[in-house]
């Protein structure tokens, strides 16, 4: 789907927003919103032209949650996607004398869809970087997977007693305060043979997703994906491949729950829109039950 | 249109009558029992159907929503969260727009129709509220959107959660009255003395019922609109505006009346009554605007986006087409035609029409519009059909069950059994 100008007024809400006169919906909508008070969420910088295909990562992550390696048979033994069983899937592209690996994971969104969506904070995204999930509160309706842009949560279909699953970017690791900055890597960055995965703070991992690019501008793309698609990722991927070849849709720099949420908070700010109905009906009932709507003219004609 | 106001009920309020003795009006009318024959072939189908649902009901409580379902981690929401949830609650929508015609429009001749409108609405925002309970993972847990803790105003399901919630609970209390009036009518004194008191107590504040119940109807019928707002990237432009939470509320309101002219139909052939038409065609009068004012945004909403080309480049622009004229034109333009409207079996067979026509709206923007990222694919599984078809039986028998044992419709209007 190409993204034009009419997608962006659509997505800030233009119109709406006039009926609703929010002020949250005078959101600067631009190329490059300031991002800056994401700078020290913790994330992952994929760089897909290191990437060798060797699947480390894939390995390590479901040896961390504890699944058997065994239960994916779909295609020999590599899943064809993110499931249930797999937070992380490198898949492979291969195009006309080109090729990429692609290690999808969750992109740890600044303004998450999936959080937006979750009708009681079983998603949450956290102040130092991570969307975590708490079976506890999930009700397991699925909103968060219809949100989430990126398709990436998933869903235990086959148990009486599901999850939702998902790349926590080993928050145990990334957030304990015990270790020291270097060593609070996520599993599947701490075991990649080739600088492919790096864990950082966000500032840090552009600074470094653009020193790899200028250092090699004519094999990179000249473009950080994540840096402001859907108001800026904590995952963010370099590539020697056009990204929306790979799988990484071209989306606005304007975070999706922006129009959903300006339209909610615009409607109960301090009760007005129920507490000016409910009044409103008080009011035409009060003045038609005075009238007879046979004989009085200026009855409403209903 | 003056000729179809006339007399078959007790018309409008008089001046200055208040609730508690508009209520004493209509004792004057009273409904009672239909006590028709129960056990009917198409009864007998429902509970038929009722039965089966219910052993498939059982192995998705025990195996897990993939032991019935089709649906994958492209396709997260199926046949049940369109049909049984989104769907079932704009067809309830009859309740609160018939209580805002008589208790705050005042347009008292429409009363017979209001108990059997609140018995429809009460049935379908329960199976509606079943339908979660069926389609949700983590049933058990389902209670959590009323934790304060848990609280998340911003999103849309949240509102439309507890608003239905609230609804159903509004509609529960609005549905006292029905059973009192049992008690009153068939109870011992000392038990017809009681359900009196409850009755005389509750019609004082029943208005602040019937206006939140109102309220409430407004906020969430809309924001059923909103939730697709959260997947812009997958629900396609053709459907994706920022109006979507408009046209939920104004299709809503539109087909609401024609629930309730066929349920009014087809009561009146299961119990072997006189068709209310004077009463039912000047509902379906009141619905042309609300579908030609539909049809009017759906065009504006492409004019101001300008992707009108859109409908001309895939077969998405033909179900476009198709559900604006469905739900629309085509309806809007027969009803106008007042010889339509005042024939009941024409009328039956527009407000059907109607009817099929919202269930595509809704069925574009949760299913046939919506593109996951990947190329996935979803049909409906048998198991899936027979339990939204378990819903439907659950609504009609359970319609049939009130309509026959509680004083629901009118006494005036029931033909002999001779005629």
């Amino acid at each position: 789907m190409t993204l034009n100008r009419r997608d962006f007024m659509k997505l800030s809400g233009a119109a709406a927003g006039a009926a609703l006169a929010a002020p949250e919906l005078a959101v600067a909508s631009s190329d490059k919103p300031d991002l800056s008070r994401y700078d020290d969420d913790w994330g992952m910088l994929n760089d897909e032209y290191q990437c060798t295909g060797c699947k480390t990562c894939q390995y390590v992550c479901k040896k961390r949650m504890g699944f058997d390696n065994s239960g994916d048979i779909e295609y020999y033994d590599n899943p064809r996607d993110l499931n249930a069983r797999n937070y992380t899937v490198v898949k492979l592209y291969k195009g006309e004398g080109e090729y990429s690996y692609v290690k999808k994971n969750c992109m740890h969104c600044n303004d998450p869809a999936c959080v937006s969506a979750c009708p009681v904070r079983a998603l949450v995204k956290r102040d130092d970087g991570p969307v975590v999930y708490d079976p506890s509160k999930c009700i397991g309706c699925r909103y968060c997977m219809i949100a989430c842009p990126f398709d990436v949560p998933k869903f235990e279909y086959e148990s009486a007693t599901p999850e939702i699953r998902k790349c926590d970017l080993c928050v145990d690791i990334v957030t304990d305060e015990s270790r020291t900055e270097k060593d609070r890597r996520t599993l599947c960055s701490a075991t990649c043979p080739r600088d492919a995965i790096i864990t950082g703070r966000r500032k840090d991992l552009i600074k470094e997703a653009w020193r790899r690019i200028n250092e090699k501008p004519d094999i990179y793309q000249h473009h950080v994906y994540g840096e402001y698609e859907v108001g800026g990722t904590a995952v963010m991927y370099i590539s020697h491949v056009e990204f929306d070849k790979i799988g990484f849709q071209p989306f606005e720099a304007t975070a999706i729950p922006r129009l959903p949420e300006s339209i909610q908070h615009g409607i109960f700010k301090y009760w007005v829109t129920p507490l000016a109905l409910f009044g409103m009906l008080a009011i035409v009932r009060g003045s038609q039950m005075k009238c007879d709507p046979y004989e009085d003219e200026e009855c409403i004609e209903v | 249109m003056a000729d179809e106001k006339f007399n078959l009920h007790k018309p409008h309020l008089p001046k200055g009558v208040e609730l508690a003795e508009y209520e004493q009006v209509m004792e004057t009318f009273p409904r009672e029992p239909q006590r028709a024959k129960l056990w009917t072939p198409w009864f007998t189908t429902g509970v038929a159907i009722i039965a089966v649902g219910f052993i498939i009901l059982l192995v998705r409580f025990i195996f897990g929503l993939g032991a019935v379902t089709n649906l994958s981690d492209g396709f997260p929401w199926g046949l049940w969260i369109t049909f049984d949830v989104v769907i079932g609650i704009a067809l309830a929508s009859g309740g609160f727009t018939t209580a805002a015609l008589v208790y705050i429009f005042n347009q008292g001749q429409y009363s017979p129709l209001i108990r059997p409108a609140i018995t429809t609405a009460l049935l379908g925002y329960a199976m509606a509220g079943f339908g979660v309970f069926v389609d949700v993972g983590r049933w058990w847990q389902l209670y959590n959107p009323l934790l304060p803790d848990n609280w998340h105003g911003g999103s849309a399901l949240f509102e439309v959660s507890i608003c239905v919630m609230a609804y159903l609970t509004v509609l529960i209390i609005e549905y006292i009255p029905t059973l009192t009036d049992k008690w009153i009518q068939e109870g011992k004194p000392a038990a017809a003395a009681r359900a009196k008191n409850i009755r005389n107590w509750l019609d004082k504040v029943m208005i602040l019922f019937i206006i939140t119940g109102i309220v409430i109807s407004t906020l969430h019928q809309s924001s059923l609109g909103s939730i697709m707002l959260l997947a812009p990237y997958k629900l396609h432009p053709l459907w994706f505006t920022p109006w979507l939470p408009v046209f939920f509320l104004l299709s809503a309101i539109a087909v609401g009346w024609h629930v309730v002219i066929v349920e009014s139909i087809l009561s009146a052939r299961t119990f072997n009554r006189e068709i209310e038409m004077p009463l039912l065609s000047g509902l379906a009068r009141r619905t042309i605007m609300f579908l030609g004012l539909y049809v009017m945004m759906k065009f504006f909403d492409l004019v101001f986006y300008d992707e009108f080309p859109l409908l001309f480049k895939s077969w998405y622009g033909l179900l476009w087409f198709a559900e604006v004229a469905v739900f629309g034109i085509i309806p809007a333009a027969l009803l106008a035609t007042p010889w339509i409207r005042r024939n009941p079996k024409y009328l039956l067979r527009v407000s059907l029409l109607v009817i099929l026509g919202l269930i595509l709206s809704r069925a574009n923007v949760f299913l046939f519009a919506f593109k996951p990222v990947d190329g996935w694919f979803y049909f409906p599984s048998l198991g899936e059909v027979i339990v939204s078809g378990f819903m439907v039986s659950v609504i009609l028998v359970g319609y049939k069950l009130l309509a026959n044992y509680f004083p629901v419709l009118s006494r005036e209007g029931k033909l002999s059994a001779a005629s």
